[in-house]
């Protein structure tokens, strides 16, 4: 785009957006670390996974301060509204993304202090979790260069991080049944699954808001056909 | 309808046509300065009971674009115009040289850029364009003037002091009383000219609230410097640059999603 | 921290600066007092001079052989009537022209050349204004050296100031009011009748009175088409008992004015005359002040309640 009369309003913009970028860059190294944690069962990384889930709420808590700043002085239109717009929401997304990892966090250290033996599913669990982390990073790639193509293609991947969420719950509850002491740590994997699922759910979330500033189309509950259209 | 389809192609804009109907549509306006083209192959239509506001730089004519539908710049010669506004339902041709432009002024009310209110009384203010029109009825004039005080907000304000010089009163009132001088004789459309421009925050919001209470009788066309004032008050927004209308469209869908580039730099600050 | 700034100088600078201030400021009372101190010298001695003859019975004699004796009774009334013609011609002509010019004429090269010959008209010497009456009123109108002539001649001499007057009243209007009021649907009458006229009528009078003031003291015209200079008579009372109650023929009648009467007076070798002629520029002057007077009390009350 080209630029503003007000060369502050484009710095404040710039600015704006790429501490979008370092929150989405903070929170995916915080997924992967809980997922190392999960794996490893690294005491020390899982409390350092905990404790910084809250530099990811204050990048929130200030990013939405600026997105009211800049309301509030420029008063933005068209494109940088809708720009604005979307940012209040992709933050609240990032943020749930780190809630998320601490929750990964804190169900690995559950099972790995409860001494299980085997864990069930780890690889599987592991694979939706790499499909999750990719969609993310996808969705901050689309939004880094406003790229609505790259960002349709996020939105249908979420399709497969789901299916793979039902197949690793079918699978667990087989094990359930075969062997009941395993219950309290399929629960727990349960759980991880689960968080792994809504990573995907807001990273494609957060590639509608790109469709969002860049058409001007609201995109949310539609079907992948009707968005092809 | 008459506007090119760029302008249009909306669901919105769609939907609009089909609920609204046109009072008066522009087709092909030209508008000449002696030789100078001030606007260029204008085409819109400005619905009925609906607010269209017309914003641009300074400049690019969106004054000049008010000002034939009231046929103003007959006022100075070597004015010419081109093409036609046809106001509805009679379809008269607003611009026809046939049509005499005092006519034209009966129709459709103006209201200015600075509060011009005539250095009489406030009642006689009013009552002006009901002399005019040769309306003698003492009390058919005292109950008209009354109403568009009424009309115009300002009856409380003013009603102990209606012989008053109108010069008493403040920016706003002032700005208001013209606002009633134009209600008073019914018109179909009602033009404003940056009507805040020289206005406090409060008196023009004041005068906003009025605009947007006023088009369940009138149409109302606004020209603005101020576009989030387009964006509170009007139903469909006009960007012209140049001359040229860029765009045309639904207002609420022109400030967050506008189709043309031009458009979308001029609402955001990106025009330098 | 900013350096601190040089005050010193900086007050230094605005002392030489406003130096020139005073300087000028001294010239201008200077150049000032030249001008009113030489009026109310010369006011003050005719007033002195002429003191002695001042009074009632001077406003009501007619002139006469014999300098105690002589009054301004004829010249006077000459000049009121003569005033009344040249008003009654000067300002319907030189309004109507005004607001033609300002409000309904096409601003093309033929208005502009119109425009430019007032304008030089206003400047026109008064005695050229006299030939040509002679000329058209006494002679080919055959109105003979009468009121009406001079009255006409007069009208004729103010009626560039009249309308130079009544255009700058005009543009003095904004133009805000003219698009209000034609925005109403108002005809170009309408407008004009409605607020040209009302608006412009303190600038109009002004101009009006400042160019009675001035052709209440015109000699030269009123002396080429042939005033009389001593005159024993009244012209008839324009106004009468019997049907039809008014009189014209007072336009026709021969008459005097009050310069052409100091004129008189002043070319007389007697020095009684001279006392006479004093008394009588300091009622001419008294004249002139008071329609000056009339003219900023006018302009003050029509003004009071429009402003732009």
């Amino acid at each position: 785009m080209t630029e503003h009369a007000s060369k502050q309003y484009d710095l404040d913009l710039d600015s704006i957006r790429s501490r979008v970028l370092q929150m989405g860059g903070l929170v995916e190294s915080q997924i992967r670390r809980a997922l190392e944690a999960f794996g490893s069962g690294e005491r020390a990384l899982i409390e350092q996974v905990i404790a910084d889930d809250h530099r990811v709420n204050a990048m929130e808590v200030a990013l939405d301060g600026d997105c009211s700043q800049v309301i509030v002085k420029r008063q933005p239109a068209a494109g940088d509204l809708r720009m604005i717009f979307a940012i209040t929401k992709t933050v609240t997304d990032l943020e749930r993304i780190g809630d998320e990892a601490r929750k990964i966090a804190r169900m690995s250290r559950s099972i790995h202090e409860r001494g299980a033996q085997s864990v069930p599913l780890a690889v599987d669990v592991r694979h939706a979790a790499e499909l999750a982390i990719a969609m993310l990073q996808r969705s901050l790639d689309a939004f880094a260069r406003l790229d609505a193509e790259a960002a349709a293609e996020v939105i249908r991947a979420d399709a497969g991080i789901d299916s793979e969420f039902r197949s690793i719950l079918r699978q667990l509850i087989t094990f359930m049944m075969e062997d009941p002491r395993t219950i309290s740590t399929a629960l727990d994997i349960v759980w991880i699954a689960k968080a792994v699922e809504r990573i995907g759910d807001h990273a494609k979330n957060m590639a509608e808001y790109v469709i969002y500033i860049v058409k001007g189309t609201d995109v949310r509950h539609t079907s992948p056909e009707q968005l092809e259209a | 309808m008459s506007a090119p389809d760029k302008l249009m192609n909306t669901e919105l804009m769609q939907e609009r046509e089909a609920a609204l109907a046109p009072k008066a549509e522009v087709q092909g306006l030209d508008f000449y300065y002696g030789e100078f083209r001030a606007l260029k192959g204008i085409s819109m239509t400005v619905y009925e009971k609906q607010v269209t506001a017309l914003i641009g730089p300074s400049g690019c004519g969106k004054s000049t674009f008010l000002r034939c539908f009231n046929r103003m710049h007959d006022l100075y010669p070597g004015n010419r115009y081109d093409g036609r506004i046809v106001l509805h339902p009679d379809n008269t041709d607003l611009l026809a040289s046939a049509v005499d432009p005092i006519e034209v002024r009966m129709r459709i009310g103006m209201v200015f850029q600075k509060p011009n209110p005539f250095p009489k009384s406030i009642f006689e203010n009013v009552a002006y364009g009901l002399r005019v029109r040769g309306e003698t009825s003492r009390r058919g004039i005292e109950e008209k003037v009354e109403q568009a005080l009424e009309d115009a907000a300002l009856f409380d304000e003013v009603k102990d002091r209606l012989h008053q010089p109108a010069y008493n009163l403040s920016g706003g009132q002032q700005q208001r009383l013209c606002i009633a001088r134009a209600l008073a004789t019914d018109p179909e459309l009602l033009l404003f000219d940056e009507p805040t421009s020289a206005l406090d925050p409060i008196a023009t919001s004041s005068i906003e609230e009025l605009i947007h209470d006023l088009k369940k009788q009138v149409t109302i066309l606004i020209v603005t410097h101020n576009m989030q004032q387009a964006a509170r008050v009007s139903d469909c927004t006009a960007y012209m640059y140049l001359g040229e209308l860029i765009e045309f469209g639904v207002t609420d869908e022109l400030f967050i999603k506008p189709k043309m580039k031009q458009t979308e730099d001029y609402i955001t600050g990106r025009f330098g | 921290m900013t350096p601190a700034r040089d005050l010193g100088k900086i007050r230094a600078l605005i002392a030489r600066h406003k130096r020139w201030d005073m300087i000028f400021g001294l010239c201008g009372l200077l150049a000032l007092m030249i001008g009113v101190l030489t009026f109310s010298a010369l006011f003050l001695d005719m007033a002195l001079d002429g003191l002695p003859r001042l009074g009632w019975d001077f406003i009501t004699s007619f002139p006469s052989r014999k300098a105690g004796q002589a009054g301004i009774l004829s010249a006077w009334v000459g000049s009121a009537l003569v005033m009344l013609v040249t008003a009654f011609f000067a300002v319907p002509l030189g309004v109507a022209s005004g607001v033609y010019l300002e409000e309904y004429a096409r601003k093309n090269w033929i208005t502009d050349i119109i425009e430019i010959n007032i304008t030089n008209l206003a400047g026109v010497p008064s005695i050229v204004y006299g030939l040509l009456a002679l000329g058209l009123f006494v002679y080919q109108f055959d109105f003979g050296q009468s009121v009406l002539s001079a009255g006409l001649t007069l009208a004729l001499l103010i009626l560039p100031v009249v309308i130079v007057a009544t255009r700058e009243a005009i543009r003095s209007i904004p133009q805000a009011i003219r698009e209000g009021s034609y925005a109403c649907g108002a005809t170009q009458w309408q407008t004009v009748r409605y607020h040209i006229l009302p608006y412009s009528s303190a600038g109009i009078l002004t101009g009006i009175i400042i160019g009675m003031a001035r052709a209440i003291g015109e000699t030269a015209p009123v002396i080429t088409i042939g005033a009389l200079t001593f005159i024993a008579f009244l012209p008839p009372a324009p106004v009468q008992s019997t049907p039809p109650f008014l009189n014209f023929e007072w336009l026709f009648a021969g008459f005097t004015v009050m310069p052409i009467q100091m004129f008189n007076w002043t070319s007389r070798p007697e020095a009684a005359f001279l006392v006479n002629a004093a008394a009588a520029g300091f009622v001419l002057v008294a004249m002139t002040l008071a329609m000056n007077g009339a003219a900023i009390w006018l302009r003050y009350r029509l003004r009071r309640n429009i402003k732009w």
